[in-house]
């Protein structure tokens, strides 16, 4: 018997394929009807209640948002201070509807990939934290077992009120929104679990897929540097802005301060990894989120360089390539491959 | 149990079949062509765990690039930069083995999932099916070499059966010249079959015809130069780096008749080398050896076969054209024969004898009599006969024949001759020994692939195709595989291969290799072979040790050549090798008495007998010439004169 690592259930009697998990489902629910189960896209769904905003920047080196010198961006390669990256995956597909109310199945991923003679591999040899869910909204299916709704592995997608108090709307797409919103809680759950366990038991610096906010140990580790890729916030507005889209290649904008109710608050600042010279605003732009120390300053440089660093080699095909560090291409295929 | 090395993968645009595997390993693994491993199936078949054994035949690497400009783009299209990267690209090396063998070898199925070992000695047996012929009290097995990978080491073994008959047989070797492959190899693996042909099979012996160079000319003499590393495959292989402890050489003499036509004519050599005359009877029956198909058209063989049955060894009285008796015993007695029958036909004006014409006379006359002149050395006019000792074969001797030196029609002759009379007695079995080895260097020039049939390739072919049910194997070698009959190397039971020119592995013959295992047989290195063998599914590369026995070159550099020697000087050395009492006194008292060509006669004669009393014997088959007396001055009355010369007879003193 092979215990999930992350729920301890039953992997054997447990479906580890689209193909079982449509039969899993088929069997249990006599209403429901297979779907070809393609993949969805789940990326563009979480996305959707996310507007795309400028933000000012609460700047804490020096007065205003400015672009500093960090390094040559062609000298700064060959020096890295990452030892390993973490990232996670999500696999979200709709196998099954029963009366119209979609079965959606998810496979979890999230692992770190630690760098030994230039050369990345499981950190610790540690296989990766994978799960398996059913995602179902049970007020609205009929007919479900007692054994599918106590499994902790089948999750119900409709059992919160928002603050509302109004439970998620029985229309198929709303109910896939909460499903896949909910997958991607698990995402983040296994990539916290993760980092806590590097920040608990390294020291070394660990390269994160997106930001570090969401846990309060990581977020105050000096281990942990999170690199966000997307830009749907951004941090600067007005003549922060102007600067900040003219950021050179190697050069930084001073840093910043990012904190709401529900995350810690972190330092922040941009990067500029490649030119952007005939290319879009973004292109190469990352923003960097790390502990607030007192050496912020010293280690933001630091830490830039590093990143530049990583931008060999390239993270192609990935269409990302121009944000991505190799490293995190690299965990995300291997998280492809194993789960 | 040692860690696995590797894992088997497959895809449907590249999936697993019963006969080849796909499988990764890490970047550090010694896993390279030629590599024999074993996948351990995960799940049982009918109860039993599979177990595939295969050989690496193709390997593939490549990283998570997708187009090379990606990785320009990376470096800033700078070489340089590359280094620089923080990380290396992910990277594969997968491979792709040939099956050996399943077990269990039904139901046969694609090559399961699995992890993948190298092979470890028990392995390679089961992998190369010698578990069948390596039984306690049925060791059949013949050490051809050592298959390294790893900490592996293991003996790979020949079926004698199917090396040296009855099953298969033949073995045939290419590869480039200069290499240490061809006559090395050879030299080896007589060696081994020599030390572990199983003697319940029977006595063993071979015949070499060396056909180039010092090659095979000290085959008794030590190596020079054998390393560490090669005592430790001998000793391994369970074989004595020794040399063959008993080799005859045999060598026509040079067209004087003076010396042995041989590089192995040193003095300190020559006790072991006999020489090798043949008269008329010897070669007549192989005169179509020498005889082209415009010389022997239906009437010019009906007159030869005549002249064999009924001319030949028997007395033809006077009668007809001829003016005297006849007893044919020699080419000179032929010659002589030739001569009055012409004569008398000439003098009676006949146009035929015996229903064959006298231009066909002619004719035969003139190609019959040329042989001795074409083949001076070998053919003697006289009839003197020196042979390989046909019937008294000895188990685990060499008998070498050197034709190095030889002009192309004498090799062909000596050929066609030995070989068939090697044949004859197998028949019969009379030869002395039960099995025999031949081996034959250049096939590509003794039996092309092209060209018109001549005798010796039709023989080699027929030892190719029938040999092995008489025990006589031919053990063939040359440079170019597909330059030689179809035939001949189909027919041969294991194939040795060593360093290959790229030109020829280009040939059609070769297509069934993969691509990375012919790059392995272009590179290989001197002592590394590629065995195919009837019970290997595919083709082994093995190493093999210098053979312990003294390289041509060395051996040429050690025991010169005789330089080209005086009449007295080639009696004075051939004799005492009988007698060392001779003293060259003693020959020049003959050499100043009798024409050469009855001293040759004798010197041959008495080295053909090899008599207890050499001085005898060789002045027994000298003409007898009565020595000048000196007239005594006592004891003897002066001879009167008839009549006394008158006084004053002017014409008197």
């Amino acid at each position: 018997m092979t215990p999930d690592p992350v729920t301890g259930g039953n992997e054997r009697d447990w479906p580890v394929s689209t193909h079982e998990a449509t039969r899993f489902i088929l069997d249990r629910l006599r209403d429901s009807t297979p779907l070809d189960g393609a993949p969805t896209d789940a990326g563009r769904i979480a996305r959707q209640d996310e507007p795309a905003v400028l933000l000012a920047p609460e700047v804490i080196e020096g007065d205003s948002l400015a672009a500093l010198p960090v390094c040559d961006p062609v000298s700064a390669r060959g020096v890295s201070g990452f030892a390993a990256f973490l990232d996670g995956s999500q696999d979200v597909r709709v196998v099954n509807q029963a009366n119209g109310i979609p079965i959606v199945w998810a496979t979890v991923s999230a692992t770190v990939r630690e760098r030994i003679d230039r050369r990345l591999v499981s950190w610790q040899g540690r296989a990766p934290l994978v799960s398996r869910r059913y995602y179902i909204p049970f007020r609205y299916v009929e007919g479900m077992s007692g054994e599918l709704r106590n499994d902790s592995r089948v999750v119900d997608t409709a059992a919160v009120a928002d603050s509302s108090g109004n439970f998620p709307s029985p229309h198929p797409a709303a109910l896939l929104e909460a499903a896949v919103k909910r997958v991607q809680r698990d995402r983040d759950d296994l990539e916290r679990e993760l980092a806590e366990a590097w920040c608990s038991s390294e020291d070394r610096v660990l390269y994160v897929d997106g930001g570090i906010a969401g846990s309060e140990a990581v977020s105050a580790s000096r281990l942990v540097v999170g690199v966000v890729k997307s830009h749907r916030r951004i941090y600067a507005t007005g003549d922060a802005f102007r600067i900040l889209v003219r950021l050179e290649a190697g050069y930084r904008t001073s840093i910043f301060k990012v904190s709401s109710r529900s995350r810690s608050a972190v330092a922040s600042w941009y990067v500029r990894i490649r030119s952007a010279a005939g290319r879009d605003a973004l292109f190469g732009l990352i923003r960097v989120e790390a502990s607030l120390t007192e050496d912020i300053a010293s280690r933001a440089d630091e830490i830039s360089c590093w990143l530049i660093a990583e931008g060999s080699p390239l993270a192609l095909p990935d269409g990302r390539w121009d944000k991505m560090a190799y490293g995190i291409r690299n965990t995300e295929e291997f998280l492809r491959a194993v789960s | 149990m040692t860690a696995p090395l590797g894992r088997v993968v497959a895809t449907e645009r590249k999936p697993n079949t019963p006969h080849e595997f796909h499988f990764w390993t890490s970047l550090e693994s010694v896993v390279g062509i030629g590599t024999i491993v074993r996948v351990d199936g995960a799940h049982a078949v009918q109860g039993q765990i599979p177990h595939i054994y295969g050989i690496v035949v193709e390997g593939f690497s490549y990283t998570d690039l997708q187009s090379p400009m990606h990785d320009v783009l990376g470096h800033d299209g700078s070489p340089a930069n590359a280094g620089f990267s923080v990380t290396e690209r992910a990277e594969i090396r997968l491979y792709t083995a040939a099956v050996l063998r399943q077990i269990p070898e039904e139901p046969l199925q694609p090559v399961p999932m699995g992890e993948v070992f190298l092979a470890e000695e028990a392995d390679v047996a089961a992998a190369l099916r010698m578990d069948g012929y390596l039984r306690e009290g049925a060791n059949t097995g013949i050490p051809v070499g050592v298959y390294r990978a790893g900490a592996t080491d293991s003996v790979v073994y020949l079926d004698a059966d199917f090396l040296l008959g009855p099953e298969a047989a033949h073995l045939n070797i290419s590869g480039m010249s200069g290499l240490a492959t061809k006559t090395s190899a050879v030299e080896w693996l007589l060696s081994s079959v020599f030390a572990h042909f199983p003697a319940e099979k029977g006595s063993i012996a071979a015949v070499c015809f060396n056909v180039k160079g010092p090659d095979l000319c000290y085959l008794d003499q030590p190596a020079d130069r054998l390393e560490e590393s090669d005592r430790v495959l001998y000793e391994k292989m369970g074989v004595k780096p020794e040399p063959f402890q008993n080799v005859r050489y045999f060598a026509p003499y040079t067209a004087k008749g003076y010396a042995l036509n041989t590089l192995r004519s040193n003095e300190a050599l020559l006790h072991n080398v006999t020489p090798l005359t043949w008269g008329l009877r010897e070669v007549l029956q192989y005169a179509e050896v020498l005889l082209n198909k415009d010389d022997i058209d239906a009437k010019a063989d009906a007159l030869i076969d005549f002249i064999t049955e009924r001319v030949v060894d028997r007395r033809m009285e006077k009668e007809g054209p001829l003016s005297r008796d006849h007893t044919v015993q020699s080419f000179g007695d032929l010659e002589a024969w030739f001569r009055d029958l012409l004569q008398g036909m000439e003098r009676s004006n006949a146009e035929s004898w015996r229903t064959h014409h006298i231009a066909t006379i002619r004719k035969v006359r003139n190609r019959l009599s040329n042989i001795s002149t074409r083949c001076a050395g070998l053919v003697t006019d006289t009839g003197d006969v020196s042979d390989l000792p046909f019937g008294s074969f000895e188990d685990r001797s060499v008998y070498v024949v050197d034709v190095a030196s030889l002009e192309e029609d004498a090799q062909d002759l000596i050929f066609a001759r030995i070989v068939s009379k090697l044949r004859e007695h197998l028949e019969r079995r009379d030869l002395g020994v039960k099995h025999l080895i031949v081996f034959v260097d250049e096939l590509n020039k003794y039996a092309p692939g092209d060209g018109h049939d001549t005798y010796v390739r039709k023989m080699l072919l027929d030892i190719a195709e029938r040999g092995r049910y008489l025990g006589l194997v031919l053990f063939s070698a040359q440079q170019f595989r597909s330059q030689v009959h179809r035939r001949v190397v189909g027919n041969s039971g294991t194939a040795l291969y060593g360093r290959m020119d790229s030109d020829e592995l280009a040939t059609p013959g070769y297509s069934v290799l993969s691509p990375a295992t012919r790059t392995k047989l272009a590179t290989l290195e001197k002592g590394q072979l590629m065995v195919r063998h009837p019970h290997f599914t595919q083709p082994i590369f093995v190493r093999f040790p210098r053979p312990a026995v003294m390289l041509g070159r060395d051996g040429a550099e050690r025991y010169p050549q005789a330089t080209d020697v005086t009449l007295e000087n080639a009696l004075y050395r051939s004799l005492r090798g009988l007698d060392p009492d001779i003293t060259m006194a003693w020959v020049q008292q003959h050499t100043a008495l009798y024409d050469e060509e009855d001293l040759v006669r004798a010197r041959n004669a008495t080295l053909l007998a090899r008599p207890a009393n050499v001085r005898a014997f060789f002045q027994s088959r000298l003409r007898t010439i009565v020595p000048p007396e000196p007239v005594a001055a006592q004891g003897r009355p002066a001879a009167k004169p008839l009549r006394p010369i008158p006084i004053g007879d002017p014409y008197g003193d």
